[in-house]
């Protein structure tokens, strides 16, 4: 920013600051969108073009990758179970998360703050070692390779996750909105249902999108619970990562990585117009 | 019916006790204030008695039946917050109605009877508007909206007007009365300001560190305080304390050998007193205690002066002007019954109670 900026802040769109903070701006997106537009570009290239030296811009887009792999790695179906396991995990971490962060946040209870801090620190925990004593539980139950065992095993850690951000979302509610409620004729859950959570819709909204994200590109879990039925793409995507004998196919790694990742874009697209109104209206000011 | 009772009601944190046996009898229509210095557990009181908070010991009773255990919403008592606690998400309208909605009341009567609030507190043109987007003063009419709709048999406020500025927090402050003068509503008002309480409350209830200090109406707390603490705590600016020894003849020697002559001898016959009158009650004259004076400072209706007396400075408020001048060596006498006599104790230290 340059020194005399505020005294000409009504061209601020002028000054030489704000064009460097432009550039910059340009520059950051460009670091990170760099690698995604090259995945999809190179998923529309042929065998041949992938590995040209210098790498080509322009080429004869084809088809042909995503055809068969479409078919080979099963797709559509694995696009299916992941959604309904992101689905699945996300809405049940929302609904438990919420009730349990507002509990911590707002019901006297003694040792609250250790329950939570215990349910915080599992958070601690290498996922990879609790895969393996899931594989087990799930293979004694009958479990594996079901979606329900996939939405189950997210939630362990989606769980702790909407719990901790939803309890910072009401501790930041001034605690007589619920007591104004109660007063007015509501119970606790009543002033929960009816004031508190449209309140923190918006907050609620972007933990469960978040939540979603989480479980959509979970692999770890995916790889040791499931095999055929329920699998997941980030499983198909490590497959074909992990069959190199005939050297790393970049070519269908880019298709299915494209395919992950343009459900979530449009997602998120389609939510965040909804999620700044949001914001905008709840805004909890006096 | 809107009586309130309180019995001996205690009330514990863990280990730590913030009101020890409070009793207090409301009438019917009844406008109490609960006033005291920050901390002496006026506000857990009033969230006591809205259901807020649970009673460590004693009863409540409101119109004759004790609420401990009933829910706030069953006690059918309105509050007002001091951050007014009005939902952000809910146009005034519906912020006003929502008591109403809660209890099933019929949509046309809900209307009718947000559309009369409205009118009384002058909210109609803000009807629509979400809470954001009003000034403080009319987050304020709205929390106080919402409490009348209801009707309830208790109103609760609890320091409503000290999020407002001096001038707004006046007016508030007649509207209030003028309030309760139309709906003679039973009204328990929490502030730590004694001149809110004087002006508004038919009975003041003055507290400290937990207990009830003393109790009565305002104009009998300002001529008979019961003790040092509330004859520092009421009045402004504050009364003038001076401690000594009473010696023969209605002398009082203080702690710098001077010897004042009291127009009147203490009732009680202590020999170590401190005594109190307020700026109002001197009066410049002939003959008195000797004072020189240090600062005048008018404000056209009053005066008031700051001077030493036996080296102490003392404050003395005179209506209308004055010709003394700094430096004035001038005496001061005080009549018979504008003298208060207490046990000797170190005076209480009242910020609050200026901060008016
Ligand atoms: N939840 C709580 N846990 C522990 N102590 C509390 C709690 N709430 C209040 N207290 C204590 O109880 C005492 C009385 O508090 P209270 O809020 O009733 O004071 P107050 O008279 O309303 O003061 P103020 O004028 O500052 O609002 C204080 O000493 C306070 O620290
Ligand atoms: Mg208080």
């Amino acid at each position: 920013m340059s020194a005399r900026a505020p005294a000409v802040s009504y061209d601020a769109r002028n000054t030489l600051g704000h064009r460097l903070r432009i550039l910059a701006g340009i520059f950051v997106s460009i670091v990170f969108l760099f690698p995604i537009y090259w995945m999809v570009l190179t998923s529309f290239k042929q065998q041949v073009d992938i590995f040209t030296n210098p790498p080509t811009f322009f080429f004869e887009p084809t088809l042909a990758t995503y055809k068969e792999y479409m078919r080979r790695a099963d797709i559509v179906r694995r696009i299916v179970n992941t959604i309904i396991v992101a689905a699945g995990s996300g809405l049940l971490s929302i609904v438990v998360g919420t009730m349990a962060g507002y509990a911590l946040a707002r019901i006297r209870l003694r040792g609250a703050g250790t329950i939570g801090l215990i349910i915080l620190l599992s958070r601690g925990v290498p996922p990879i070692a609790l895969a393996v004593p899931m594989f087990l539980v799930a293979r004694k139950l009958g479990l594996t390779d079901k979606h329900i065992t996939l939405i189950l095993a997210y939630s362990t850690f989606l769980i702790p996750y909407v719990m901790w951000l939803m309890r910072g979302f009401f501790l930041a509610l001034p605690k007589e909105l619920e007591e104004s409620a109660m007063i007015d004729g509501c119970s606790r859950y009543g002033a929960f249902f009816k004031i508190i959570l449209p309140i923190s819709l918006p907050g609620l909204l972007s933990t469960l999108i978040f939540s979603m994200i989480l479980a959509w590109e979970e692999l770890l879990f995916a790889l040791v619970l499931t095999n055929r039925y329920a699998s997941t793409i980030p499983v198909a995507i490590a497959g074909i990562a992990g069959d190199t004998v005939n050297g790393a196919n970049w070519g269908a790694l880019t298709a299915v990585g494209t395919i992950t990742v343009v459900p979530v874009v449009i997602f998120a697209l389609l939510v965040q117009k909804w999620l700044i109104k949001g914001l905008a209206d709840g805004a909890t000011k006096g | 019916m809107g009586t309130v009772q309180i019995r001996e009601v205690r009330k514990s944190y863990g280990a730590v006790q913030v009101l020890h046996g409070i009793s207090i009898d409301i009438e019917d229509g009844e406008f109490v204030a609960l006033v005291g210095p920050s901390g002496c557990g006026k506000s857990t009181l009033l969230r006591m008695i809205a259901g807020l908070e649970s009673i460590s010991g004693g009863d409540i009773a409101i119109g004759n039946r004790v609420v401990n255990n009933v829910a706030p919403k069953d006690r059918d008592i309105a509050m007002v917050f001091q951050n007014y606690a009005l939902y952000p998400h809910k146009n005034v309208r519906d912020n006003m109605g929502f008591a109403l909605q809660q209890r099933r009341v019929p949509k046309p009567e809900i209307a009718k009877r947000v559309n009369e609030a409205a009118r009384i507190l002058g909210l109609e043109h803000l009807l629509d508007r979400k809470p954001r987007q009003l000034s403080g003063g009319q987050r304020q009419r709205v929390a106080m909206g919402r409490a009348i709709v209801r009707d309830p048999n208790v109103f609760l406020f609890d320091e409503p007007l000290s999020n407002l500025d001096a001038k707004l927090r006046v007016q508030m402050r007649s509207e209030i009365k003028e309030l309760h003068q139309r709906l003679k509503t039973t009204t328990i008002y929490v502030t730590h300001d004694q001149i809110e309480a004087m002006t508004l409350a038919d009975r003041v209830v003055v507290m400290n560190g937990g207990v009830v200090e003393q109790e009565g109406p305002p104009l009998e707390l300002y001529d008979r305080p019961a003790s040092l603490f509330v004859a520092a705590f009421i009045g402004s600016p504050p009364m003038n304390f001076l401690q000594g020894q009473i010696i023969e003849g209605n002398g009082l020697r203080l702690e710098d050998n001077t010897v004042l002559g009291l127009p009147a001898a203490d009732p009680k016959q202590r020999r170590q007193v401190t005594i109190g009158v307020r700026p109002e009650h001197f009066v410049i004259a002939e003959t008195g205690w000797p004072a020189t004076v240090s600062i005048v400072e008018p404000t056209g209706s009053e005066t008031q002066i700051t001077a030493r007396l036996a080296g102490q400075l003392i404050r003395i408020l005179v209506r209308g002007r004055t010709s003394a001048m700094p430096g004035d060596e001038i005496r001061l006498a005080v009549t018979p019954g504008d003298i208060h006599f207490f046990d000797a104790a170190p005076i209480p230290e009242l910020a609050s109670a200026e901060d008016a």
